[in-house]
């Protein structure tokens, strides 16, 4: 009989624990992060407008996009809440506002204080998590290099005009070069406020991305010197060191 | 007393969590048609480690059927009618035979000669100029190569789905039954996993299993590792490494190869070293498929090879010449001992042929 309820206690106590995990918290739930695309403190213009850029150069845009990936949440004490990856790729398309607000499901509740995600598509490590079911969107979206099956994690095309053309296109897409060159990179911003996050209210983030710092963070670009920049072990990490710090926090 | 804890347990499982024990599950567990009967996949002893992870993705019977189906069927291609299979052919190591460059939809010519499919689990990249990591993946890219089969991934899928046979087939092979990306690839991959080829006369005699080389062949052997090991090396015959072999530049193609890939200079005519198993029977040579037989190659080895950018080290020679010296009864004994590297039970193996 001791011996029985000493195992009646253990199962209750196995049980009870597992349990309670879900009756101590509050139930998960949404975030929405919205992308902001801007030049400079304007927003961005499809097609519009005279942006002045760094060396004297002018340009429009006729086409940006990018792919942000394994999104990750973290609380003031470090602990992560990574979303689930495989339903982690999302293609930001300033020409869509749809794919400018991305919505996470099941987040658990918390306060989190800062976000780190990826821009483009780790490719590096096995399994491909899921990464594959990626593809018809980027596929979509010409943003996958097919003969390579690499995919394009920036895509900015347009206009530029400098000191010796007028009204010339440019194009860069931004990608890893097989396995000889990693372009994908992740960025960690901090909320301006602690994000609550519960069943209760749909928590918002936004996230703007300016593209006058794709072309003048770290590196001076100049349209003029190069305006097609695709496979390019030279100026494409240059342009992809710009743009990883070319995202901060708008509102949260 | 054990009544009572029965009704307690039960009481604390039930307030517990009622979804994992909701109706749905047991309907998902009765319909489900997936019951995966594990393939035995072996790996020949003298064979390194397999690069590809296939603990995610162990080929079934189910799986496997699926991607040979898949491999067979012109329905991943725009016209219906090119199936991965037109343009790598079983009884030849999976090439196209004969064609000097591969064809596509309508009779559109590449630029390069299809390579073989065998051993593609110890491969690190794939595509004569490495264009591919992960074996995976690799569909894509004939499948949307306009020359090739001209099609799209997301036009397969909806061609696919809207397919009985294949709606039961992928229940069949994946346990979530959805006719995706990565179910389909990962299904045309079981069946390539499966395309192991160890089972030539050189091997057998590396194995002792009974098997001698000729004279002939034993000369070309100790020719061939003097002469040609230094790239086709190791039991796959190739250090999987990207080089200019020194063909002079076609200027129809003007193939840039790995360049294509990295965007270096470094790279500018650097292309796979090929793995010579089954060299025998994937005539025409080379990535352009140049060279109609084995002679030819060597013969270009011999006296052909020219410096252009990034030539090869290993074919410059300390008196400024390149290539590498073969004399006519060298070649004889080295073509003898490649002839080895044929492995019948491969090319004929009724598990991979089409009908």
């Amino acid at each position: 009989m001791k011996k029985l309820s000493i195992l009646l206690l253990v199962m209750f106590f196995i049980i009870t624990i597992s349990c309670n995990s879900e009756e101590n918290d509050v139930n998960p739930g949404i975030v929405n992060i919205n992308f902001n695309n801007k030049v400079g403190n304007e927003i961005l213009n499809l097609q519009q407008g005279n942006y002045n850029k760094n060396g004297n150069e002018t340009f429009s845009v006729d086409e940006l996009k990018y792919i942000i990936s394994n999104i990750v949440l973290i609380d003031a004490k470090g602990n992560e809440f990574v979303y689930p990856q495989e339903n982690s790729y999302f293609l930001i398309n300033e020409e869509v506002s749809t794919t400018k607000r991305i919505a996470l499901q099941d987040i658990n509740a918390n306060e989190y204080t800062s976000i780190r995600f990826g821009i483009g598509v780790d490719q590096s490590r096995f399994p491909l998590n899921g990464v594959e079911n990626f593809v018809p969107t980027a596929e979509e979206n010409n943003m996958i290099w097919s003969w390579s099956a690499g995919y394009i994690f920036m895509r900015l095309e347009g206009l530029y005009s400098s000191t010796q053309v007028t009204n010339t296109p440019f194009k860069y897409h931004i990608g890893s070069h097989g396995q000889n060159l990693d372009n994908y990179r992740e960025v960690s911003l901090n909320f301006m406020q602690p994000l609550a996050v519960s069943s209760s209210e749909n928590a918002e983030i936004d996230i703007n991305f300016d593209v006058l710092k794709l072309f003048s963070g770290e590196h001076n670009m100049l349209l003029q010197n190069k305006d097609d920049v695709q496979i390019d072990p030279e100026n494409a990490p240059k342009i992809r060191d710009n743009y990883t710090n070319a995202f901060e926090i708008g509102l949260n | 007393m054990r009544f009572s804890v029965y009704i307690l347990l039960s009481f604390l499982i039930l307030s517990c969590d009622n979804e994992q024990f909701d109706s749905e599950s047991y309907e998902d567990i009765e319909e489900s048609s997936y019951n995966p009967v594990f393939l035995e996949l072996e790996i020949p002893s003298h064979f390194p480690e397999p690069t590809y992870p296939v603990e995610n993705n162990r080929p079934t019977e189910a799986g496997f059927e699926l991607g040979k189906k898949l491999f067979y069927d012109g329905k991943l291609s725009s016209t219906g009618v090119i199936s991965c299979g037109f343009c790598h052919i079983q009884e030849f190591a999976f090439t196209h035979h004969t064609h000097i460059v591969s064809h596509g939809v309508n009779g559109a010519l590449g630029t390069r000669n299809a390579p073989p499919l065998q051993n593609m689990i110890f491969l690190e990249s794939f595509n004569w100029d490495g264009s591919i990591a992960h074996l995976d993946m690799q569909p894509i890219v004939p499948i949307t190569a306009e020359v090739e089969m001209n099609e799209t991934v997301i036009n397969v899928l909806q061609k696919l789905q809207n397919d009985p046979e294949y709606v039961e087939a992928f229940n069949k092979a994946f346990e979530n039954g959805e006719i995706d990306t990565q179910n389909l690839f990962r299904a045309i991959s079981q069946f390539v996993i499966m395309m192991v080829s160890a089972d030539s006369k050189y091997d057998k005699v590396v194995r002792n299993e009974g098997s001698t080389f000729t004279e002939s062949e034993s000369q070309g052997k100790a020719i061939f590792e003097q002469k040609c090991a230094s790239c086709h090396s190791g039991t796959l015959f190739t250090d999987q490494t990207y080089r200019n072999n020194g063909l002079p530049i076609d200027s129809q193609y003007n193939d840039e190869g790995r360049m294509k890939v990295t965007g270096a200079e470094a790279d500018k005519y650097k292309f796979r070293v090929p793995s010579l198993r089954n060299i025998a029977v994937t005539f025409p040579y080379m990535h352009d498929g140049r060279f109609q037989n084995l002679r030819d190659v060597l013969d270009f080895y011999d006296g052909g090879v020219q410096n252009s950018q990034n030539l090869d080290a290993e074919l410059i020679n300390s008196d400024g010449t390149f290539g590498i010296f073969l004399a006519e009864d060298e070649k004889d004994k080295i073509i003898a001992f490649l002839n080895t590297l044929t492995d019948d039970d491969f090319l004929l193996d009724d598990r991979f042929s089409e009908f």
